[in-house]
C-alpha cells in the first residue's frame, strides 16, 4: 500500500486537483469561484504533465559532469510543455477576471444562476 | 521556393507590430490585417501546385522529426489555410468600415491573432503545437466576442470562456496521456507507434481529445456556448467564428480520429452524434426570431452535416464533407456580412424589423438571398453539389444505418429551407416600403460580399474546379500510412 502511494502520489494528487477543479466549475454559482476552479483544474493538469516525465531523485538533463548517466535524467519535454501551459493558463485567467469585472458592472452580481438573458 | 512558415510568422509578427505602426499612423491598425491576409492568400495559392505532388514538411530548428516541431503543408493544410486567408481577407476589408466603436486597435490585433491561430492549427504536425495554436485561436475569440462590451457580449464571452477553458484542459490531459504512453508529441510518430498499443489504453486519451476539441467544433452536446457567442459578437466576428473557428475545431477532431488514432470503429457513433447535432441545430434555428441567433443555430446544423459526411469514412464521404465545409464557410460568412449591415440599418436583430428591406438595400439583400439559397442547397449555387455529393456518398455505402441517417439529414435540410425562405420572403415581399433612413451598405462592405458571391455561383455551376483539390485532401485524411511516411521519411 505504502509503495503504491509512493509510486503514484503525484498522479493521485494531479487527478485529485483536476476533479476538485471540475467539481467547483460545475457546482459553484459565483463566477469568481468558478474562475478559482479553472485555476485549480489548470494546476492539476500541469502537475500531471510534470509527473509524466518525473523520476524520483533524478537530475537535470545536462551532460555537465562526467559521472551522470542518462538513466536518472528527468524528461525535459513535459517541463517545457508545462511552462507553455502555465502561460496560457495565466492568459485565460486574466481574461476571465477582466470579463468578471465587466459582468459585475452590467448586472451588479456575479451569481451565474441569476445572469440568464441569453437562452436557447 | 515559398516557405509555409511564412503563413504563420508574417501575420503573427504583424499582429504584434500593429501598436507600433499605430504610433505613427492612426489608421495603420485597420489596414494591416488585409495586407497580412492578402500575403497569406498569395503564399497559399503559390504553394498549391507543389503540395499536390508532394506535401512540404518544414522542420523547425533544423532537427529531424520526431524531435522537432514540424509543419505539414499537405493538401488539407494548404486547402484550409487558403480558405482562412481568403475569408479573413474579405472580412477584414468589410471591417474597414464596419468596426468603428470601441477599442478598434485591439480588435484588429485580436482578429489577426485569431486567424494566425487557425492557420497554425491546420498546418502543424505536432500535437502540443496544435494545442498552443488552438489556445491562440480560442483566447482571441473569447476577447472578440466581448468586443462591444455590452451585456449580451460579456455574458456570452464568460460562458464561452468557461466551456472553452475546460475543453482545453481536457485536451491537455489527453496530450499528456499520449506523451506518457509514446514519449513523443509528433502526430505522425504517435500514429506510427499507436498500432502496437492496446486499445483500452488508447480509449481514454481519444475520448479526452475528442471532447476537448469538440467544444470548439460545437458538436452536440458540447455546443451550448455557440448560439450566444455567435449572436452577441460583432457581425464580422460572427462570420469568422461561424466560417473559420468551428471548422478548424472540426478539422482538429477529424485529424485526431483519422490520422492519429486511425479509429474507424468510432465513426458510426460520430455519425449519430452528427445527425443529432444537425437536427437540434436546425430545429432551434427554426424557432428563432433573432436573425443572428438563427444563423448561429444554422451553423450548428451545418457542422452536423459536415461531421456526418466526414464520419461516413469513405473517399466520397470525406470529399463531400470537405466540399460542404467549403460551401458552408463561403455561404455563412456571406450571410453574416449581409446581416451585419441590415441589422445596422434596421437597428434591430428581429426578423420582423427587416421586413421590406429588399427594396432599400437591394445588393445586400441579394447577397443574403444567394447565401441562404446556397446553404439550403439549391442549384446553381455551391451548396447543391456539396449536399448532392454527401447524399450520393451515404447511398453508395449501402449501409442501412447511414441511409436512414442521411434521410434524417434531408429532413433537417427541409427545415433549413423553411426558415431561410421565411427570412428571404420577409426581406422582399413583406412590410411597407418606406423607411427613409435605410440606405445601401457602403462599397467597402459590398465588395467582399460580391467577391464571396462569385465562387458560390461559379463553383456551383462548375464543381470540377475544386473537386480535384478536395479529393487529394480527402486522400490525405484517409491514407494515414502515406502521411506517416511523408513526415518521418
Amino acid at each position: 500500500m505504502m509503495s503504491f502511494l509512493a509510486d503514484y502520489i503525484y498522479y493521485i494528487g494531479a487527478f485529485g486537483l483536476i476533479l476538485i477543479g471540475l467539481y467547483i466549475i460545475l457546482v459553484k454559482h459565483n463566477l469568481i469561484k468558478v474562475i478559482v476552479g479553472l485555476g485549480i483544474l489548470d494546476t492539476g493538469v500541469n502537475l500531471f504533465l510534470i509527473s509524466v516525465g518525473y523520476i524520483t531523485k533524478g537530475t537535470a538533463p545536462i551532460f555537465s559532469k562526467p559521472g551522470i548517466d542518462s538513466e536518472h535524467m528527468i524528461d525535459p519535454v513535459p517541463q517545457a510543455l508545462v511552462l507553455t501551459a502555465i502561460v496560457i493558463g495565466v492568459a485565460v485567467l486574466a481574461l476571465a477576471l477582466s470579463l468578471a469585472i465587466r459582468l459585475y458592472q452590467h448586472y451588479g452580481t456575479l451569481n451565474l444562476r441569476k445572469i440568464r438573458e441569453q437562452r436557447w | 521556393m515559398v516557405d509555409p512558415v511564412l503563413l504563420i510568422a508574417v501575420p503573427l509578427g504583424l499582429a504584434f507590430a500593429i501598436p507600433l505602426f499605430a504610433l505613427f499612423w492612426k489608421d495603420a491598425a485597420k489596414y494591416i490585417p488585409p495586407a497580412a491576409l492578402g500575403f497569406n492568400l498569395v503564399v497559399s495559392l503559390l504553394l498549391f501546385p507543389k503540395i499536390l505532388e508532394k506535401p512540404v514538411i518544414v522542420f523547425i530548428g533544423g532537427w529531424q522529426p520526431p524531435f522537432c516541431i514540424n509543419l505539414v503543408a499537405g493538401p488539407v493544410g494548404v486547402l484550409f489555410s487558403t480558405i482562412i486567408a481568403l475569408v479573413g481577407l474579405l472580412v477584414s476589408i468589410y471591417a474597414l468600415d464596419y468596426i468603428k466603436e470601441g477599442a478598434t486597435e485591439r480588435y484588429h490585433i485580436l482578429y489577426l491573432l485569431l486567424l494566425t491561430g487557425a492557420t497554425g492549427v491546420v498546418l502543424t504536425g505536432d500535437i502540443f503545437n496544435l494545442f498552443v495554436f488552438f489556445e491562440v485561436l480560442c483566447i482571441s475569440s473569447y476577447a472578440l466576442v466581448a468586443h462591444l462590451r455590452d451585456k449580451a457580449g460579456i455574458e456570452s464571452a464568460v460562458k464561452y470562456l468557461i466551456q472553452g477553458a475546460v475543453g482545453s484542459s481536457l485536451l491537455l490531459i489527453g496530450i499528456g496521456l499520449l506523451y506518457g504512453q509514446f514519449g513523443t508529441l509528433n502526430m505522425a510518430d504517435i500514429a506510427e507507434k499507436i498500432t502496437s498499443a492496446s486499445p483500452i489504453s488508447l480509449f481514454v486519451p481519444m475520448v479526452l481529445l475528442i471532447t476537448g476539441l469538440g467544444v470548439e467544433a460545437a458538436i452536440f452536446p458540447l455546443n451550448a456556448w455557440l448560439p450566444d457567442a455567435h449572436s452577441s459578437a460583432p457581425s464580422s466576428i460572427s462570420a469568422i467564428l461561424s466560417g473559420i473557428a468551428i471548422e478548424v475545431g472540426l478539422y482538429a477532431v477529424v485529424r485526431v480520429i483519422f490520422t492519429i488514432f486511425g479509429a474507424s470503429s468510432i465513426l458510426l457513433f460520430l455519425a449519430l452524434l452528427a445527425i443529432l447535432t444537425l437536427l437540434v441545430g436546425e430545429m432551434c434555428a427554426f424557432s428563432q426570431n433573432n436573425i443572428k441567433r438563427m444563423l448561429a443555430y444554422s451553423s450548428i446544423g451545418q457542422i452536423g452535416l459536415i461531421l456526418f459526411a466526414l464520419a461516413i469514412g469513405t473517399s466520397y464521404g470525406v470529399t463531400g464533407g470537405l466540399f460542404q465545409l467549403l460551401s458552408h464557410t463561403l455561404a455563412k460568412v456571406l450571410l453574416f456580412l449581409a446581416a451585419g449591415y441590415m441589422i445596422h440599418r434596421a437597428g434591430s436583430m428581429d426578423i420582423s424589423a427587416l421586413e421590406g428591406i429588399g427594396a432599400k438595400m437591394p445588393f445586400t439583400s441579394l447577397a443574403f438571398a444567394v447565401g441562404a439559397f446556397s446553404l439550403v442547397g439549391l442549384p446553381p449555387f455551391i451548396g447543391f453539389p456539396s449536399k448532392f455529393l454527401i447524399v450520393r456518398a451515404a447511398l453508395a455505402t449501402k449501409e442501412t444505418v447511414l441511409i436512414v441517417l442521411i434521410g434524417l439529414a434531408l429532413v433537417g435540410t427541409v427545415i433549413e429551407g423553411a426558415y431561410f425562405f421565411r427570412v428571404v420572403q420577409a426581406l422582399y415581399f413583406k412590410g411597407e416600403k418606406q423607411n427613409p433612413g435605410r440606405k445601401e451598405a457602403p462599397i467597402v462592405a459590398l465588395l467582399p460580399m460580391f467577391i464571396l458571391v462569385l465562387p458560390i455561383v461559379v463553383v456551383g455551376i462548375y464543381p470540377k474546379l475544386v473537386t480535384g483539390v478536395l479529393n487529394s485532401a480527402a486522400t490525405e485524411f484517409l491514407n494515414r500510412l502515406e502521411y506517416i511516411r511523408n513526415v518521418l521519411g
